[in-house]
């Protein structure tokens, strides 16, 4: 998580919500506050989670299409009755036990593959992101007991998602704003005091609201890693380096046996694997703060690189290198970007259709503060 | 959606009692001259007769405020509730319990402490009473062998194959333990689950009527690695060789008739 600084306005005094306050306490803090007010943090690593889990739940209830019903329809086993039961007992609540009809259970699900699709676009995107979570909520509560940890996070995420501002780089709405800026169609500035003031306001709340969400994301994947962590150093085959032998027998996560029993031959190094799980995940929220945090994000990458493969998770992975990816910088999405553009660029070269005069995908300049 | 987004926080802090009680302090707390002199400056400069919006200048702070009070509790709550039980978290259970649940409830117990150290084989077997009274009683249909065969050779297993009777089960040992006595209405509830689930495989699959269906799961250990000496997670625990236990057998709405 970083800011953005080569993106900040500077014109533009701290003066709307803190000023009063930031006189008071230490430079530090006013400092900070400066940041949590005025300026939104990791902007592209907010894209990146909007984009990621959009298309993974998009990906998932694609998968599922031809278990749909027994999952999530009137069909499933866990019958529209019991569902209902445990809401009461639980106090969840979910879109899809409105009704018993297979028609409105269809047209729910098409609402969620288009609400996904539309999250990942970054199309409208604050109001899409309500409707995502409460999509996600829904489809979650309803196979309550269907759900694996990737399902968990994806919920958490989804309902985090809504208070930032996820939409403002790689999406439909940034693309909007920019071709309006490039057509002279500048928004005009607020008239009157009321309506300037009014218009402050609100750029500061969206700044609070996309840095609290940030930094909750951030905890929440911090806790994710510890307590998995500290769960695991409890356990004795984490402590003499079995566990892996187990999880690569367990049948149901051994989509590929013939490479799950050339891994299990391999004792010694399952067991330094091991022990690597271990104090990656444990060290996790420590390193975060230092240069370390690239070589144990790439180990991670590697880990669930594995998990998806080995242990035919493919959802569950993908739903935590997402999460992982939130602590990248945002120059490196930056650079990423560049990158991207130089290569389709050279593409559109090879091809031989003259390179057409498109504005970048990414705005270098800072697109205007709300939209 | 900008309307809601300035109101959502806008309009709980201007309406809301402890709105006030935050915001009593905070203004208090600013020298009041200080507060009309920018007041002032600002009318000078925009030439406007308006008053300044100071109660929106307060509402918005009061705004900032909440949210990061929410943050932090809400980053704190979490953590006890991951956390592994200790005095602070079992203290305040149902302070956590109240904010958490249902929407933030979290496991991040992920083969943790250890990895299951068995695999369990779920079978099911359904009984059919003829029009003449006798009842005929199937034979073994292995629901765990259509799971696996699913999850084989497939880079993108479904819930279905993955959770769905695996989650069942361990649900059905949570709320009944090593007997049969449903004594919950969750229990209960995770029994008709079950029973739904075998039923309606074995509907899909093999067909035929009947009217009650038996489970029989064996419960089959991993060997300890071949290589080193050391005993499994919990080796006491875990059965040296595989454990067959039979369920009673249960009713379900007629299938096939």
């Amino acid at each position: 998580m970083e800011t953005e600084q080569a993106q900040t306005r500077c014109g533009r005094t701290p003066e709307p919500a803190d000023a009063g306050m930031s006189r008071r306490v230490p430079e530090g803090i006013g400092a900070l506050l400066v940041v949590l007010t005025e300026r939104p943090v990791s902007l592209y690593a907010a894209a990146v989670l909007r984009i990621g889990y959009g298309l993974l739940y998009l990906a998932f209830l694609l998968r599922e299409f031809p278990h749909r019903d027994e999952i999530w329809g009137p069909g499933s086993p866990w019958t529209p009755e019991l569902a209902t039961q445990l809401f009461g007992q639980t106090g969840w609540a979910s879109l899809l036990t409105l009704s018993d009809s297979r028609a409105y259970f269809e047209v729910c699900y098409a609402t969620a593959l288009v609400t996904s699709a539309l999250f990942m676009l970054g199309w409208r995107t604050r109001a899409v992101s309500v409707l995502f979570a409460i999509m996600v909520a829904s489809f979650h509560a309803r196979a309550i007991f269907m759900t694996d940890g990737g399902d968990n996070l994806v919920l958490l995420m989804a309902m985090y998602l809504v208070f930032t501002a996820c939409g403002r780089r790689w999406s439909l709405d940034a693309r909007r704003t920019r071709l309006r800026a490039s057509a002279g169609e500048a928004t005009p500035p607020p008239a009157g005091r009321a309506a300037a003031g009014l218009h402050d306001s609100r750029r500061t709340l969206t700044s609070v609201l996309h840095n609290c969400g940030m930094f909750v994301i951030a905890a929440q994947v911090c806790f994710l890693y510890g307590s998995a962590g500290l769960y695991k150093v409890q356990g004795g085959s984490w402590g003499n380096g079995t566990a892996l032998h187990y999880v690569l027998n367990l049948d149901l996560f051994r989509p590929w046996p013939e490479l799950s029993l050339m891994a299990d031959e391999h004792d010694v190094l399952l067991a330094i694997a091991c022990y690597l799980t271990v104090l990656l995940q444990v060290a996790f929220p420590f390193v975060l703060f230092g240069r370390l945090k690239y070589p144990v994000l790439t180990m991670l990458l590697g880990m669930h690189l594995g998990i998806a493969v080995l242990m035919g998770l493919p959802l569950f992975s993908g739903v935590m290198i997402i999460a992982d990816a939130v602590f990248l910088p945002d120059r490196f999405y930056r650079s990423l970007g560049r990158l991207w553009r130089r290569t389709s660029r050279r593409d559109t070269w090879k091809t031989g259709d003259p390179p057409r005069g498109e504005p970048p995908l990414v705005p270098t300049q800072p697109a205007p503060s709300s939209h | 959606m900008r309307e809601a987004r300035v109101e959502r926080p806008g309009g709980a802090v201007l309406g809301g009692a402890e709105a006030v009680d935050v915001d009593g302090p905070d203004r208090t707390g600013t020298p009041p001259t200080g507060q009309q002199d920018r007041g002032g400056e600002a009318l000078a400069f925009h030439g406007s007769s308006k008053p300044p919006p100071s109660i929106l200048k307060a509402g918005t702070s009061v705004a900032v405020v909440l949210c990061l009070a929410t943050a932090l509790v809400h980053v704190l709550l979490v953590f006890l509730h991951v956390a592994p039980p200790n005095p602070l978290s079992q203290q305040y259970s149902r302070q956590v319990g109240a904010w958490v649940f249902p929407l933030f409830e979290q496991n991040w117990r992920l083969f943790a402490p250890d990895p299951d150290s068995v695999n369990r084989q779920i079978s099911a077997r359904t009984m059919h009473t003829t029009p003449d009274g006798t009842a005929q009683v199937s034979g073994w249909f292995d629901l765990t062998a259509v799971d696996n065969s699913a999850v084989k050779h497939n880079a993108f297993p479904s819930h279905t194959a993955q959770n769905m009777l695996r989650r069942a089960w361990s649900s059905y040992l949570e709320t009944h333990g090593g007997d049969d006595q449903p004594r919950s209405q969750r229990a209960l509830m995770v029994q008709q689950y079950l029973t739904n689930i075998a039923a309606d495989r074995i509907a899909a699959h093999r067909g035929g009527s009947f009217e009650s269906v038996q489970l029989r799961v064996v419960t089959v250990p991993i060997a300890a690695p071949a290589a080193a000496g050391v005993p499994g997670p919990s080796a006491a625990a875990a059965p040296k060789s595989a454990e067959t236990r039979y369920l009673p057998w249960w009713k379900v709405a007629s299938h096939g008739n």
